[in-house]
């Protein structure tokens, strides 16, 4: 008897150490990002220019961490702030990512909030959003005050992937509503987007593998929207598809050229025949098509120089007044050391129609700029689905 | 029968009741036969023995629930061995299946310059899809192995290593020390993390020059090889950032070794070295890694005969050698006291898996001849289900 005793006590003493090692021994791999854009513009519309010093909007940071699962998943918890731009009413900082994601080689499991799935492929712009009513789907329950509330939302997505190229997404969000006055914060989350998304996309590290087609997509976004006059659900969603692709047109590791497009189509409403306020600017029928050329150079093996220009074109057919918006954006970024650049754009903008009374028919706008971008993952334990190693020569869990 | 034929036959014929059946069944004796080098049959073409290696990426499981993507020869870690005579006439055929360069090195060979494998200096890489042959007399006797000469550091911990044994026909080690049996023992240091990194980035990096290569685009400072010393210091003047200003990395990430191998495998995989009583067994010592190795056996002082391949003049006794990287010692162990005996690192953050203890390159010197019941184990470990001696036991 006394030695099951002793048995016993040893074997649940040993429990309590094993236990204990397993909760100290799992150090997380520790991800950063960030980026610092700042930038002097000057704002030339009907030949009046006005200029702002230090425009810092854009700029932000993200903390990762990464572990293994008992199974084959990992597990991620990203929180990042970014600074909104000088004209939000969202404060100082605004945390515009805190998720958790649930992954392994072909599911992906993404729960917090996080950048919504309004576009497909991402443009050669300065800031994320310079060109949002080309790039974006639009909120259409923002007050249009926050460029934010068309990026960022509380986001529950599931992904799977085929033969490593294929993605199927769905997705369900709360985009950010305005609050009516007298309501001064949002009360209610419920969700109010839901979508889903088929793609065809090479992974970066394959590049070189794939000459000519990168990327091809298209997205169907539907919000809840409370339409006056229609009870069912389907009439009453506000729905939106997106159409994409990215093409090598010269996939030269020096001398590298690339071409991207998008096209959305907004179905709207087509009661709204004229557009006086961002509510009906969203819901609108609307077709919005943007396309990038690129070309890179790339010396020793890293990136140089890089000059694009992208155009876009945005049309509402439904409108009383024909409307339209056209923005063109040029830029470069020439390399001062790695992830640090020096940045020049210009942008030029112009409304007709209802827009005109909005933006007023044209801006042209002149940004010099530093951006230093980092991306750096410390205690690296585990490798990524995209690696060259786990595509071709078989995945390790 | 004389009484001691018949004592022979009989452990022979029932060992398997003399002895823990988990050490000598058949099935574990076959197991155990695998983590040892396999040796490369060659083909003869005249008097020209020909070795066929090729180079893959290849998974490699160094203990049951972890692998790492490894450059393996033959898809082997370590790869096969090679033994020939002293003085034959050897020829490999090196076929290069990855997308990365390579070359193979002969450590402690007498081979002609030209075939020293060391790229650039003796030769041109072996680029992706390439074949290489190597041709050279065995010469000297001894303990050797091969190894990539490419990128060293990556190349060599990612698996790219392998014994070669040049025989003496008139052994002095066996004719002072009478032996049947001999082990190979390939030990390396693998920073995981650090093969995976690079493993990855340089694949990517070749995609990019190879891309350039077949277009007949090889820029010397892209791919920074310089024609002379004179023509690289003028291009640093000229602005050119050589790598290692670039500065790929910072010094935290300076691979830091956290699986430690024998023959590829960690503790609980590694090896058993079977032995007799009166037997003398020989062990071909390699550290094909970048660590120093402190290695000691319990209950036995070993003979150290061989370094670097060549007889030492006087063999001399010790229980505990230092088996520095590039460095290959054979020693002969005489089975003077019957047990199961640890052979392992005293460098003990060797004898761990990923900084846990036990592990690494720990393995066991195993008498054949023990009778089962001396490794019995008592009342309370049988109702733990733990009949004999040894178990893999995995807790600190
Ligand atoms: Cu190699």
């Amino acid at each position: 008897m006394k030695s099951i005793k002793i048995f016993l006590w040893v074997l649940a003493f040993g429990l309590i150490v094993l236990s204990q090692r397993a909760w100290a021994q799992v150090t997380p791999e520790f991800q950063i990002g960030a980026r610092g854009v700042v930038s002097f513009n000057t704002d030339v519309a009907n030949h009046k220019a006005t200029s702002a010093v230090n425009d810092f909007s854009d700029s932000g940071l993200l903390v990762g961490f990464r572990q293994k699962m008992y199974n084959k998943f990992r597990g991620q918890l990203v929180i990042g702030f970014q600074f909104p731009d000088a004209d939000s009413d969202l404060g100082q900082l605004f945390f515009h990512q805190t998720f958790v994601k649930l992954e392994d080689r072909t599911n992906i499991i993404k729960l917090g909030r996080s950048r919504v799935r309004s576009s497909l492929i991402e443009f050669p712009t300065l800031r994320d959003d310079d060109a949002l009513p080309f790039t974006d789907v639009l909120n259409p329950f923002s007050n249009g005050q926050n460029s934010e509330d068309n990026q960022y939302g509380n986001v529950a997505e599931y992904a799977h992937v085929f033969k490593q190229r294929y993605w199927v997404r769905i997705h369900g969000e709360h985009f950010t509503e305005t609050p009516i006055p007298p309501e001064t914060s949002e009360t209610d989350f419920s969700l109010n987007a839901i979508g889903f998304s088929l793609q065809y996309r090479v992974p970066r590290t394959q590049l070189w593998n794939r000459p000519f087609l990168q990327q091809i997509g298209i997205g169907f976004n539907n919000f809840l929207t409370d339409r006056p006059g229609y009870s069912g659900q389907w009439d009453r969603a506000l729905k939106n598809v997106v159409v994409s692709t990215i093409l090598n047109l010269r996939p030269d590791p020096v001398y590298f050229w690339d071409f991207r497009a998008q096209v959305i189509y907004n179905f709207g409403f087509d009661e709204i025949t004229a557009v006086k306020e961002y509510a009906e600017l969203t819901r609108a029928r609307s077709f919005a098509g943007l396309a990038s050329l690129r070309y890179l150079y790339r010396k020793l093996e890293r990136p140089a120089l890089q000059i694009a220009v992208s155009a876009g074109y945005k049309t509402f057919p439904d409108l009383k007044t024909a409307s339209s918006q056209f923005q063109l954006v040029g830029n470069t970024f020439y390399r001062l050391g790695d992830n640090f650049d020096v940045a020049l754009q210009v942008q030029y903008k112009q409304f007709s129609g209802d827009l005109k009374n909005l933006y007023g028919e044209n801006q042209v706008r002149f940004q010099v700029g530093l951006v230093y971008a980092i991306d750096h993952a410390w205690n690296r334990q585990f490798d990524d689905r995209d690696s060259l190693l786990n595509l071709e020569h078989g995945y390790i869990p | 029968m004389k009484r001691r034929e018949f004592l022979q036959s009989t452990s022979l014929l029932s060992a398997a009741a003399l002895f823990p059946a988990s050490l000598l069944a058949p099935e574990a004796r076959a197991a155990n036969t695998r983590r040892f080098p396999k040796p490369l049959q060659p083909e003869m073409d005249g008097e020209v023995k020909v070795f066929r290696l090729f180079v893959d990426i290849y998974q490699q499981e160094v203990v049951p629930g972890f692998k790492f993507h490894t450059l393996a020869f033959n898809n082997q870690v370590p790869g096969p061995e090679i033994r020939v005579k002293r003085g034959d006439k050897v020829r490999v055929i090196f076929k290069n299946k990855t997308e990365l360069n390579h070359t193979i090195h002969w450590h402690g060979m007498h081979v002609p310059w030209r075939m020293d494998g060391v790229p650039y200096v003796t030769q041109m890489p072996v680029m992706p899809g390439q074949e290489f042959v190597y041709e050279f007399e065995a010469e000297p006797q001894g303990t050797h192995f091969y190894h990539c000469h490419w990128g060293t550091l990556l190349h060599m911990q990612s698996g790219m290593y392998g014994s070669l044994i040049v025989e003496e026909p008139d052994d002095p080690i066996r004719k002072r020390f009478p032996y049947q049996r001999e082990y190979t023992l390939i030990y390396s240091a693998h920073d995981s993390n650090f093969i995976r990194n690079e493993l990855n980035s340089m694949l990517e990096r070749m995609k990019e020059r190879m891309y350039l290569m077949k277009n007949g685009r090889f820029d010397k400072r892209r791919f920074a090889v310089f024609n002379t010393k004179e023509e690289f210091v003028q291009a640093v003047k000229d602005g050119y950032l050589p790598p290692y200003v670039i500065s790929r990395r910072s010094r935290a990430e300076l691979p830091q070794p956290n699986w430690f191998t024998v023959n590829g495998k960690s503790y609980p995989m590694t090896p058993n070295i079977y032995i007799k009583t009166g037997e003398n067994i020989r062990l071909r010592l390699i550290n094909a890694g970048t660590e120093e190795h402190y290695l000691h056996l319990h209950g036995h002082d070993f003979w150290q005969v061989c370094d670097d391949g060549l007889p030492v003049p006087q063999p001399w006794q010790r229980n505990t050698l230092r088996l520095s990287p590039g460095k290959t010692l054979d020693i002969i162990i005489e089975g003077k006291n019957r047990g199961i005996w640890t052979f392992h690192d005293h460098d003990t953050r060797r004898v761990t898996n990923n900084g846990l203890y036990p592990g690494g390159n720990l393995l066991a010197l195993v008498y054949e001849d023990l009778p089962a019941e001396e490794t019995e184990l008592n009342m309370m470990a049988r109702k733990m289900g733990l009949p004999n001696l040894p178990i893999v036991a995995l807790d600190e």
